[in-house]
């Protein structure tokens, strides 16, 4: 910062009567205490994000282990024949 | 500062860590003195007393990081006040304000023996104007708040060649503007 300032000149300091007016330690610890519940609970929702992220990606895993990409996934089927109703395992299902 | 109150303050700090009431103290000691260094260089009250609680309530906010390097807790408050001013006015944009007071300055023109009058403030205050804001920032620290250069280096984030080099050309330019023999480390 090498730019011109504007100097003004006063008498003297202020005093320690005037400034005590805004002295005020209870208010700062105020202001402390809501910086400390506000980082609370920004820590507390940083780590419910990093946990149900966790869990989706545990969760989606787990499927994909359970229906290999390789594999089709089969059902079951009711199919009727000759007028009988017959249960039917293991028919592929349509890929589309 | 002498060892003993240095390890006071210290202790003061470290219980801070753990109960940040105990922080009140310092701040009782130091309030003052951080408030009249901010406001010579704001000249408002209000925004003095905004910047201020800001300064102690970083303080008070890192005060787990606070390492002894030396300097004083005090050294550490300027740092942070300084810190302060200094992105309020980045975030303003305005040419920054010193608001000087007058008996410290007739204190320096009266060691040189020189009538007091409107002519030698009127010059006073243009040799000020045209002083760069380092070295504004130097000789406040060390004529206003008694800081020695290792300290003013600290607190201004400089090397204690180039708070010393600050302060010696500031007071060259004084000494030929006004041709004043002001005593200064011991050197005229």
């Amino acid at each position: 910062m090498m730019g011109r300032n504007e100097i003004r000149l006063r008498r003297d300091r202020m005093s320690s009567g005037h400034i005590a007016r805004h002295r005020n330690y209870d208010e700062l610890m105020e202001r402390h205490q809501r910086h400390l519940r506000i980082r609370r609970i920004a820590v507390a929702c940083i780590y419910i994000i990093l946990l149900i992220s966790l869990l989706a990606i545990f969760i989606v895993s787990k499927q994909k282990k359970h229906n290999p990409p390789g594999k089709p996934s089969t059902t079951t089927a009711l199919l009727q024949v000759n007028g009988e109703c017959q249960m039917v395992n293991e028919v592929p299902s349509p890929r589309l | 500062m002498s060892g003993e109150e240095l390890q006071k303050e210290y202790a003061i700090l470290e219980r801070s860590r753990k109960d940040p009431r105990a922080f009140g103290e310092l701040y009782e000691k130091y309030f003052d003195r951080i408030f009249n260094y901010i406001f010579r260089q704001t000249d408002d009250e209000d925004l003095t007393a905004d910047l201020c609680s800001q300064t102690f309530l970083n303080a008070l906010k890192h005060v787990g990081r606070y390492e002894f390097r030396g300097y004083p807790f005090s050294a550490w408050l300027y740092k942070i006040a300084s810190n302060e001013v200094n992105k309020h006015y980045r975030k303003l944009k305005t040419e920054k304000v010193f608001s000087i007071e007058e008996l410290r300055i007739r204190e320096l023109i009266d060691q040189a023996n020189v009538d007091w009058d409107d002519e030698v403030i009127g010059r006073l205050m243009n040799y000020l104007r045209g002083l760069p804001t380092e070295m504004l920032e130097v000789l406040e620290l060390r004529f206003y708040e008694d800081k020695d250069f290792k300290e003013i280096a600290f607190i201004l984030d400089i090397t204690e060649s180039g708070a010393k080099m600050r302060t010696y050309r500031a007071l060259d330019r004084l000494r030929k503007n006004f041709n004043l023999r002001i005593k200064y480390d011991g050197k005229e």
